[in-house]
């Protein structure tokens, strides 16, 4: 029992982290009043990119960091159109997710010819921490960029509360007129938010390819960003409850599987469904409607107006 | 600057900007193409053969055009209304659902009856798929985008569900239902060279119907006053609540058409993942028609014609299918960044005829 216990506080946290990383970055997106559906994109992207760096270099960290610049790479783009040109942010959001994952697709069948890419070198475990007594074994067994995640987060719940630039992208997302005012350039704020968001969803698509696995499939994200930005909008922008509902639609996952596996009778899709009920349930009983609204529409520059 | 643009009888500017997004597109998919060491020209030579290089081929993507088009049309009248629908693809799968199981427990009915009986089973489903977000949007202001996407994850696992457990068929071997009832099936039009069922003229005659509510009738108008300044058409008089609505739920019905058609016509059985997400092909096809129902046809066309002749693509010239979803990609990118796209054309138009001044 206290094996199943343990192995499936394992899965719990193996299988949130990259909807917490994703999802710690779409926070700093919509806060500054971007919606970022393309969080998938910029996740697959990162996972492909992070494959090629590693599989080129055969250093899983160069592959980690190949990810990185995968997502910022759509997170560029992103803030291209939304922030910079006025674009219409949740069309260009879905447009780049459906491009990334077809170009990665296509990549991946041109390069390598199958819907796989080889195996390359990956940081699926964390060796040194085996030597810690009693617990060691469990720790050693997540990925390292889990324990980044834990710096990040902690790194996120400071500048969002406590720095000035968090405050300020808060306030941006509110009023952007009102920051334009006080002589803040709202545009670079955005972009930095956004650029923000496309390096920890690579980072967290990095995670997915080489951090859980050891290659690439094709469409290997397979929703985690979507769950990733119902989290931030469920836990309402704060770094502390989108964590928590990313713990929770893990818990819902790790079950899920641990049912496949197991003789239980009960449909595990029907599992997977719970979470997105109570997300319905959740944001039809919020009361807090009366509260002023996230402005999420592109703030225009002056020289594009006509 | 603004009333100078208001001055020119044709706009220019919004013509020219479609043309940059399809040149752009191509630009981008012929750098690709060279990158993997293929040449565009006979890539794009091979996939326009395919599409249209026989009359077996045309049909091929004329009933390839069906449901895109019905998604197309589906996205293009909440467009009109200024609501952007992306659930489509959970109400197209419900849609599709509930048409099977009207064929395939309604028993002793003439096709006369029995085909009309499975489609609007399967609008209506379609239509029910929609209710939830819509009364939550309407009634409490959740935000739609956040409920369809939920709704749309929701709907892909319970109809993997659905058919493999309460309404599994006997072949146990492939996720589906039973074959539905022949009096179900939807008639063909054409047998050789290849099918071709009634259900172009289905779309056909609801892009009629569309544009005639659109255009000519009073309650068109109003749709069409709601989309365009909802705050405006409020203080008119409009009651912009129904309105929205009201076209929610349209567009559920004509996505659960978009399922139906596809399921009585070219499956005759509900299979799981049977649409390769034609939902989200109805989203660029819309937008880069205007919410016009004959600028979806055409859209749903040229779509179906890429879908099919990207097939002969992959087999002649070595270019995967994945393709498909990548210039689909670049065109939703694009037309989202439509807004620069109409300045940087308005300001070409300017400058030809000598307006602006520095």
């Amino acid at each position: 029992m206290n094996g199943i216990i343990v192995a499936m506080l394992i899965a719990i946290l193996r299988l949130s982290v990259p909807v917490i990383i994703t999802g710690l970055g779409n926070m700093f997106s919509v806060r500054a009043g971007v919606m970022n559906l393309s969080a998938e994109g910029m996740m697959i992207s990162g996972a492909f990119c992070a494959v090629l760096g590693s599989y080129f270099t055969g250093n899983p960290w160069v592959g980690v960091l190949c990810g990185i610049l995968g997502g910022v790479i759509v997170g560029a783009i992103h803030s291209l159109i939304s922030v910079e040109f006025g674009g219409i942010q949740n069309i260009s959001g879905l447009g780049l997710n459906m491009l990334a994952t077809g170009l990665t697709a296509f990549l991946c069948r041109s390069m390598f010819g199958t819907a796989f890419s080889p195996t390359v070198a990956s940081i699926q475990y964390t060796r040194i921490l085996s030597n810690i007594p009693v617990i060691g074994n469990v720790l050693a067994q997540l990925s390292p960029i889990f324990y980044i995640m834990i710096l990040l987060f902690l790194i996120c719940c400071f500048i969002v509360d406590k720095t000035v630039i968090g405050l300020r992208m808060n306030a941006v997302g509110f009023h952007p007129q009102m920051v334009e005012t006080a002589g803040i350039d709202v545009w670079k704020l955005k972009h930095i938010s956004v650029l923000i968001c496309g390096a920890l969803a690579g980072l967290s698509g990095a995670y997915l390819s080489i951090g859980q696995l050891n290659t690439f499939m094709d469409s290997m994200t397979m929703g985690k960003g979507m769950l990733a930005v119902i989290a931030v909008q469920m836990g309402k922008q704060k770094p502390q409850r989108t964590v928590i509902i990313a713990l929770i639609f893990g818990f819902f996952d790790a079950l899920q599987l641990r049912i496949q596996i197991s003789s239980i009778a009960i449909a595990p899709e029907l599992v997977q469904t719970i979470p997105y009920l109570v997300g319905i349930i959740a944001l039809a009983l919020d009361t807090s409607k009366n509260a002023a609204p996230r402005l999420l529409n592109p703030y225009l520059k002056n020289k594009y107006k006509f | 600057m603004k009333n100078k643009t208001k001055k020119s009888p044709i706009d220019w500017a919004k013509i020219l900007s479609p043309v940059f997004i399809i040149l752009i597109a191509i630009l981008i998919t012929s750098i690709l193409i060279l990158a993997i060491g293929c040449h565009p020209l006979e890539a794009y030579h091979y996939m326009l053969l395919g599409a249209f290089g026989s009359f077996g081929a045309l049909i091929n993507t004329i009933s390839k055009m069906v449901p895109i088009a019905f998604a197309g049309l589906a996205v293009a009248i909440s467009s009109r209304a200024g609501i952007f629908n992306i659930g489509l693809e959970g109400q197209l799968l419900f849609g599709g659902l509930g048409a099977a199981l009207a064929g395939l427990y309604i028993t002793g009915l003439p096709a006369l009856i029995h085909i009309p009986v499975c489609l609007v089973a399967g609008m209506i489903s379609g239509m029910l798929y929609a209710l939830l977000p819509t009364i939550l949007y309407v009634k409490k202001g959740v935000g739609l985008l956040v409920v369809h996407i939920m709704m749309n994850s929701i709907a892909k696992l319970l109809i993997t569900y659905l058919v493999s457990v309460p309404f599994a068929g006997d072949n146990k071997m492939i996720a589906a239902t039973n074959p539905v009832q022949d009096s179900a099936r939807l008639p063909y039009l054409l047998t050789s060279p290849n099918k071709l069922t009634i259900g172009i003229l289905i779309v056909i005659t609801t892009a009629c119907i569309m544009w005639f509510y659109l255009n000519k009738t009073t309650s068109g108008y109003e749709l069409r006053a709601c989309g365009d300044n909802m705050e405006a058409a409020r203080f008119a008089g409009i009651k912009t609540k129904w309105y929205q609505a009201g076209v929610l739920l349209a567009s559920g019905a004509l996505a659960g058409l978009a399922g139906s058609v596809e399921v009585l016509g070219t499956y005759d059985r509900f299979y799981d993942g049977f649409s390769p997400g034609f939902g989200f092909d109805g989203i660029p096809i819309a937008m880069l028609a205007n919410g016009n129902p004959f600028g979806v046809l055409v859209g749903a066309f040229l779509f179906g014609a890429l879908r099919i002749g990207s097939l002969n693509m992959q087999i002649k010239a070595g270019v995967s299918t994945e393709i498909v979803s990548v210039i689909q990609g670049i065109l939703i990118t694009l037309i989202s960044a439509q807004y620069i796209l109409r300045f940087a054309s308005n300001k070409l138009v300017n400058k030809q005829k000598g307006e602006v001044t520095q």
